[in-house]
């Protein structure tokens, strides 16, 4: 089994500013936010109808799906209106030398 | 992942029609565009109110109540801006306008959120869309839906339904197990407080909610329904929004009354976007849709064009 690690994602630059950015990485499909609270790294995918959340609305806490409107923080992954219940999965994040890490 | 879900944002940033810039910039929400588009709301309200009291016991007042209705059975454009939470910045402010909607005109706004979001995952798709509304096969079935009779039968089948607890397979399908509650316990809360106006009418012997809603919405709910025609009939039943959907230019009057949901191609291709960022999105989108430029009458001729054999049905394949 692949031990975990630090692998980078994307220069910071090349982000969407105060927004979401799509990013694939292998073959997950990821979202990468420019919080309020810093920046953030989440699985693309709402849970509840797999819609892609980068299309959605972010108001830098928040962001909402696209298509059932379903909402979750970005901060926690924290479910947080309906018709979404599950948490988003959240991936460990940090940034290196201008450019963004996961702990994957 | 393994599966794609498309969206209609999807289609149009993959179509370059749209970039996340442009697309972060128009769907900014903000209460003021609301807040003053409710105070001339209420400002007309009032004058078509006032109208129906000065026509009392005179030929002019069902007249006067269709004016009032139309404009009431419009509360529907506003509930629809609501639960797609983009009236007003906040979900709480979205939710009660909402909410108060949905009771002026019987529908209920968690249920019709759950319904309506699966008519933007689904449009035009048939057994899917649950707010499909097949292109009529005759010009008299045309007239009937237009009646809104077929539309009460369907609301008062529906609210009872939910005041037995009970939900139609279709409903099954759109609305979270965990959200039956809510949706049964909306249609009870809604009919105990039509009740209570309705006792409190007979007792006090007072019946302004027949003369300036009630029956104003019953008489301008056709209008509703003729509108609610041009949205997606006869358009051809595809998951492709540059054809799934018709906009409409329609006069200012009309576009304040319909909240700029005239503008439904581009509704249907970025929802999140605000009524008032519609128009600007009409600019950039224009050339990816259908737009009938005739207005809501070029959209009938359409239909019934359709309906009488002088140009091919949009619903074959």
């Amino acid at each position: 089994m692949r031990q975990r690690a630090w692998q980078d994602l994307i220069e910071l630059n090349k982000i969407e500013e105060g927004d979401v950015t799509k990013v694939t990485f292998g073959t997950k499909d990821l979202a990468i936010y420019d919080a309020k609270a810093g920046i953030f790294v989440s699985m693309s995918r709402c849970t509840h109808g797999a819609a892609n959340l980068c299309d959605g609305y972010f108001d830098g806490t928040y962001i909402e799906c696209p298509l059932h409107q379903g909402l979750f923080d970005v901060r926690t992954g924290e479910a947080k209106a309906v018709p979404a219940r599950v948490a988003l999965k959240m991936i460990e994040c940090r940034v290196e030398d201008g450019i963004i890490q996961i702990y994957i | 992942m393994s599966y794609e879900v498309r969206t209609p944002i999807t289609q149009a940033m993959n179509e370059g029609a749209i970039t996340r810039k442009e697309l972060k910039q128009l769907m900014t929400r903000c209460n003021k565009p609301a807040f003053i588009r409710l105070f001339l709301w209420v400002c007309t309200l009032s004058f078509s109110s006032y109208l129906i009291w000065l026509s009392f016991n005179t030929w002019l007042l069902i007249p006067c109540m269709f004016l009032q209705g139309v404009i009431l059975v419009h509360h529907f454009s506003l509930q629809h801006e609501c639960c797609h939470y983009t009236a007003f910045k906040t979900r709480k402010l979205n939710d009660i306008c909402g909410h108060i909607c949905g009771f002026s005109i019987m529908l209920p706004n968690q249920h019709f959120r759950y319904e309506h979001c699966d008519h933007h995952t689904y449009t035009q798709l048939k057994g899917k869309d649950p707010e499909l509304i097949e292109l009529p096969i005759s010009v008299y079935k045309y007239l009937w839906y237009i009646s809104a009779f077929p539309y009460w039968k369907n609301k008062f089948s529906e609210i009872f339904r939910h005041l037995k607890g009970q939900l139609s397979e279709e409903e099954v399908r759109f609305i979270p197990k965990q959200e039956k509650r809510t949706i049964f316990n909306e249609a009870r809360i809604m009919v105990a407080l039509y009740i209570l106006i309705l006792g409190a009418c007979i007792f006090y012997n007072f019946w302004s909610p027949l003369w300036y809603w009630w029956l104003p919405v019953i008489i301008g709910e056709p209008v509703m329904r003729a509108i609610r025609l041009t949205e997606h009939v006869g358009r051809p039943n595809t998951d492709d929004l540059k054809e799934n959907t018709r906009s409409s230019l329609v006069s200012l009057p009309m576009r304040f009354l319909c909240w700029n949901m005239n503008y439904h191609a581009e509704h249907h291709y970025a929802s999140s976007i605000p009524f008032h960022a519609l128009p600007k999105l009409h600019k950039k989108l224009k050339r990816f849709l259908y737009i009938e430029k005739r207005g809501y009458f070029g959209a009938h001729i359409d239909i019934i064009s359709q309906l009488i054999g002088k140009t091919p049905r949009n619903d074959r394949p």
